[in-house]
């Protein structure tokens, strides 16, 4: 294969990759805006329950998945140390496919007492004031699955005050996105931001894999934009 | 140590195996089939979430005076009608593990009484050393799976996450050192970026962590355990799978080994 070949190969990966991502990240950004705002009228009228973030959140969590052509496992809003009058951490978060709110299992280890301010997921938005793509990464707190986790910050009046997100099962990227790639015909192989497989057209790059120690190392990546992801082509 | 699935064990056969008519078959292996067809146990529903409700609380994940979740909320969670909730709280506070209160800050919440160390020390006593060196074995296995696989695949920056949460650990609240230990410990294997692995380990660590609080207040053992963490994590950053391995079966060798001599010294 030319290298020309596998420049334009690698360019349209990436633009499938970004089509597939835009309408969740677009949705997430929404939502985030939007809690901000309806978070904020709520200030004003004094102390947060847990239950009222739920009623807040809900409506928009469910639209994000129920979004069409992109499954989204779970969605909601995961509210900053301090915000609630009831609960300290509080993760208002619906997900399944026939979606539900996550009360924290507890057949596991201490769920509901994890720290989540050290996640990269919560951590990321919080620090740097923008939306940010998590994984994949094994999420023990919500999915309990090989998951991708989109987050963005919610603010009031500039002050943070939680993280809106969105998981994706790698699953779910592999059966949706796997076939589109497949299609151009070379082997693609899609890596986040750490040099991790998420998904390949070669079976041989199993996700999860560190494309550090192997073949994939020295090729050039290409960005995808506007989502925090690279291909591969060979 | 409070198994939640002996209720689902076969009690009895469902299906009698009928040698003629199934003598066309006799070639293929009967075993697996057999184990389909036996009863799935006549525990009702209440009894499986009064269970899982129990073992949270015996096991300390449900804590001291803290609410559950409303009774709707449950239902909707475990997939079962509310009055099926309704049934296995009563019997939860029959056990006298939740208590209900009634009015504008009502609900169920669990009891006061409820002391998952004292129940760990229950179990660990009713515990044979033979199981606890199983549950040793079974743990070392699932960890050291895991490590073997993060070795491989983490990156640095991850393995460092690990590291700053160690650093957290305080002893001046050793609820709160456990929960951060065991946090650590999850986030590692979690690193092998195998779901199932991880889940498995969540299993573990869920049934372990009570007894483990036991000899976490002795200061020799408490003090060891982050330092064996800790070369596990060395190694895993590393990259070297193979001391990932040898380091957390020395780890877990420390802990069963301080385990069974608390136990001895209790009898």
């Amino acid at each position: 294969m030319t290298t020309a070949t596998s420049t334009s190969t690698a360019a349209r990966a990436a633009a499938i990759v970004s089509q597939y991502f835009s309408a969740p990240i677009a949705s997430l950004e929404a939502t985030a805006t939007q809690l901000g705002t309806e978070l904020a009228a709520y200030g004003n009228l004094g102390p947060l329950s847990s239950q009222q973030l739920d009623a807040l959140v809900e409506p928009h969590a469910l639209a994000t998945v129920s979004l069409p052509d992109v499954h989204i496992y779970g969605a909601g809003f995961i509210a900053a140390v301090g915000l609630l009058t009831d609960e300290r951490n509080h993760l208002s978060w619906w997900q399944g496919d026939d979606p539900k709110r996550l009360l924290l299992a507890a057949q596991s280890v201490n769920k509901e007492h994890i720290d989540y301010s050290e996640l990269e997921w919560f951590r990321v938005p919080m620090e740097t004031g923008r939306g940010h793509v998590a994984g994949p990464y094994v999420d023990y707190l919500c999915s309990d699955e090989y998951t991708i986790t989109i987050a963005a910050p919610v603010h009031i009046d500039g002050t943070f005050v939680g993280v809106a997100g969105l998981d994706l099962l790698i699953d779910s990227v592999e059966r949706q996105l796997l076939p589109k790639l497949a299609e151009l015909g070379d082997k693609v192989t899609l890596v986040n931001s750490v040099g991790r497989v998420v998904i390949s057209t070669d079976a041989r790059h199993a996700t999860g894999d560190a494309v550090r120690a192997g073949a994939l190392a020295e090729l050039a990546r290409t960005a995808c934009e506007g989502v925090a992801l690279e291909i591969i082509a060979e | 140590m409070h198994s939640t699935d002996s209720a689902d064990a076969p009690r009895k056969s469902a299906v009698v195996a009928d040698d003629t008519a199934r003598s066309r078959d006799a070639s293929r292996p009967g075993r697996l089939q057999g184990a389909l067809f036996q009863s799935i146990g006549d525990a009702g529903r209440a009894e499986l979430v009064e269970r899982r409700l129990a073992s949270a609380i015996t096991g300390g994940h449900l804590r001291a005076g803290e609410r559950l979740p409303s009774e709707n909320d449950l239902a909707r969670s475990f997939g079962v009608a509310p009055t099926t909730v309704r049934e296995s709280l009563l019997a939860l506070r029959s056990q006298g593990l939740v208590v209900t209160r009634r009015g504008r800050n009502g609900g169920s919440f669990v009891a006061d009484s409820a002391d998952p160390v004292a129940h760990a020390r229950t179990a660990l006593a009713a515990t044979s050393r033979v199981a606890l060196r199983d549950l040793g074995a079974h743990y070392a296995a699932i960890t050291a799976a895991c490590v073997r696989l993060a070795a491989r695949r983490a990156v640095p920056s991850e393995v460092q996450q690990v590291r700053s949460r160690l650093s957290r650990l305080d002893e001046s609240d050793l609820e709160q050192w456990r929960s951060t230990l065991d946090d650590a410990q999850i986030e590692l294997v979690a690193l092998s970026q195998s779901a199932r692995l991880t889940r498995e380990q969540m299993r573990l660590q869920a049934e372990m962590s009570p007894m483990l609080r036991l000899i976490d207040v002795d200061e020799t053992s408490r003090r060891a355990q982050p330092v064996l963490l800790a070369s596990v994590v060395d190694a895993v950053e590393a990259g070297d799978d193979h001391e990932a391995v040898a380091a957390t079966e020395r780890m877990v060798d420390a802990v069963i080994n301080a385990l069974i001599d608390l136990q001895s010294q209790s009898r």
